[in-house]
């Protein structure tokens, strides 16, 4: 077996620059396969990450959800919030206030969404993800604090709304003034980004102050969290039909249970990875060929060598083996660096994507996956290699002897 | 022994053929030395390649210790290259990226020997054929003399009772050539192995015990 491997090393060798050539064609569709992989397993997990912790929830809402319908929606009551309490599984269930209200900040207007919620709801509300921003490098351990049931004319503000929406920045203990009523910032929340950047654009405040601001008791969305996430497509037509009923209405609520748009999203994003693949799979066809090429001209100036080596008792056995094995060291090391490359190249990309649409995007780096692309290569350099090792099998000696 | 029946051996190419052999009925005994002498074109080459089973007649049989070779696989024919013949070829014919020792190793590699032994044995028949001071050259670092003495040690590796050369001192000096008969000559009458050799050279046909002529593909008595 060594001196096989001997054999074949110094063949390939001999014909070192058409070798690399070979490889390279490996290492790039290997490489391109790999790293569509990493990148769309990181894509899948930071998706996964963010969505699973939404999953048991059921967004309720009146009217239909469909966008662009801007006339007149209705609102719930606390009847409507005490039944839905009331519905089995549902573990629970939170007012929202919602609406848009003019902001003022040293001098500046601007419009921003006022959420009014009980504080001891917000945790049922946002669960673990949501907390206070970090304030490291001004010294205090943390931006503010958390709303409180006794607080008044106190907010927590989202991130955008502190860095972003005003021309001075606002901090915790600052002073805003909403609809009229001054407000004392007491927190400042973490940037959130991706499927939950909603959060960054609101101010947050007690339901009482909502109430007082808004000047109405009407609640705009309830926000439900179920026991089991399974039965939470039965526990959102159940609310549906408990809210219609409060109202004598149909089709007055909408209940949307994220479990379900979360496995759509699903299976979109795995339809996507597929055509990604078939893509990057051309690219592997080409190094087949390449290979295929390769050995082919391999057997062609080789000719005469091999008729030799039959002259001198090599079976046909021996020598398809030789061939083979050529062609899958060259297209098994194009598949290790292949491999390589792929990691590299995922990074990279996962970097100009942050870099560009500052999206952060994990590359996983799957040992499974490394295996298989140094396997697939292997087989696709074996099996393009079969033609022309099969070819120099069987030549005549003599005939081969003859050839130069 | 070997023997053939009625050998014969046509090439076609194209509309062409071309009758290299007609009908040869020859026989070698075991440990004879036999040269085989004609003009170019005679059909010599045909001969040994068949004789060698390197290549399959068109009509007629080699016998090799009364085995039919037209009857074997293959694979067995391969065997019997390996095992029973040493051939020797006019341009030696030694695989260039290997070097003198791996090239008489080969075919021990073919035939699964060790890779101690098979260096140890290679060594040897170098040393046999005069090259003990040159086994890592490679052949583009040898002269032609010395190419083809390390084609013979190559054709004894797997001890063949038969050397087959090919005119083996065609494409040497004369000097070179000398050696190599001396190296031919000496496995015949010290091991007792049948040679069997092609040649222009009447000289170098002198030496052998028995010389048969070839004409248009026929061996003349
Ligand atoms: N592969 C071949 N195809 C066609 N003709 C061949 C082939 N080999 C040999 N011949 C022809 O057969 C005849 C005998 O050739 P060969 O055995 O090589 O003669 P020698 O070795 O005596 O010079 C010649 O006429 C030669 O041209
Ligand atoms: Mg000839």
């Amino acid at each position: 077996m060594k001196d096989t491997f001997l054999l074949v090393y110094r063949n390939i060798r001999e014909r070192k620059t058409r070798s690399i050539l070979t490889m390279l064609g490996i290492v790039v569709g290997i490489a391109a396969v790999v790293a569509i992989m990493f990148i769309s397993y990181g894509m899948q997990e930071s998706i996964t990450e963010q969505l699973s912790e939404m999953a048991d929830i059921i967004m309720v809402t009146p009217g239909s959800v469909e966008l662009g319908s801007f006339g007149e929606l209705g609102s719930f009551t606390e009847r409507d919030l005490k039944d839905v309490e009331r519905i089995s599984g549902v573990k629970e269930a939170a007012a929202m206030m919602g609406e848009m209200q003019e902001v003022e900040y040293r001098g500046e207007k601007v419009m921003v969404e006022i959420v009014g919620i009980e504080p001891r709801d917000m945790d049922a509300v946002f669960g673990e993800t949501v907390k206070l921003e970090e304030d490291g490098d001004s010294g205090t351990s943390a931006s503010g604090r958390e709303l409180r049931e006794n607080d008044r004319k106190a907010c927590q503000i989202g991130y955008s709304v502190a860095n972003d929406y005003f021309d001075y920045e606002i901090g915790v203990n600052d002073r805003l003034t909403i609809n009229g009523s001054k407000f004392r910032v007491i927190g400042v929340l973490e940037e959130q980004g991706g499927f939950r950047s909603n959060v960054d654009a609101q101010i947050y405040v007690t339901k009482r102050d909502a109430v007082n601001i808004f000047d109405t008791r009407d609640i705009s969305s309830i926000f439900v969290r179920v026991r089991d996430i399974g039965e939470a497509e039965e526990i959102a037509d159940e609310i549906e039909d408990q809210i219609d009923d409060n109202h004598k209405l149909d089709d007055f609520t909408s209940a949307m249970a994220m479990g379900g748009a979360i496995e759509d999203l699903k299976s979109i994003f795995s339809v996507l990875q597929v055509f990604l693949l078939a893509i990057a799979s051309i690219s592997l066809i080409v190094a087949a060929l390449g290979i295929m090429n390769t050995t082919l001209m391999s057997v062609m100036e080789r000719t005469h060598e091999i008729g030799v080596m039959k002259a001198i008792g090599a079976k046909n056995r021996i020598i398809l083996f030789l061939f083979l094995m050529e062609a899958g060291v060259v297209s098994g090391i194009g598949g290790v660096l292949g491999c390589i490359v792929g990691v590299i190249a995922a990074n990279v990309i996962s970097f100009g994507i942050y870099t560009a649409f500052d999206v952060e995007i994990a590359v996983v780096v799957k040992l499974q996956v490394l295996l298989g692309g140094v396997a697939v290569a292997m087989i696709v350099g074996i099996l393009s290699g079969l033609y022309p090792a099969r070819k120099a099998s069987k030549m005549s000696p003599v005939e081969a002897v003859r050839y130069e | 022994m070997i023997h053939t029946e009625n050998l014969s051996k046509t090439y076609r190419m194209g509309e062409v053929e071309v009758q290299a052999l007609r009908d040869v009925n020859l026989e070698i005994k075991d440990g004879e030395f036999i040269a085989i002498i004609g003009p170019s074109g005679s059909g010599k080459s045909t001969l040994l390649n068949l004789l060698g089973c390197l290549d399959k007649p068109t009509s007629g049989a080699v016998f090799i210790d009364g085995i039919n070779t037209g009857k074997l696989s293959e694979n067995a024919l391969a065997e019997i290259r390996r095992e029973k013949i040493g051939f020797i070829f006019q341009q030696f014919n030694l695989i260039h990226t290997l070097n003198a020792l791996e090239n008489v190793a080969l075919p021990m590699f073919f035939a699964g020997v060790g890779r101690e032994a098979r260096l140890k044995k290679a060594e040897e028949l170098l040393v046999k054929v005069g090259l003990g001071d040159r086994i890592y050259h490679k052949p583009s670092e040898l002269s032609g003399g010395q190419q083809q003495r390390v084609a013979i040690a190559r054709s004894l590796s797997n001890d063949p009772e038969v050397v087959i050369g090919d005119e083996p001192t065609g494409n040497v000096d004369t000097e070179a050539g000398d050696a190599i008969m001396d190296i031919l000559e000496g496995l015949n009458r010290d091991e007792g192995r049948t040679i069997i050799v092609v040649t222009h050279d009447a000289e170098i046909a002198a030496r052998a015990g028995r010389t048969k002529r070839m004409r248009d593909g026929k061996v003349l008595d």
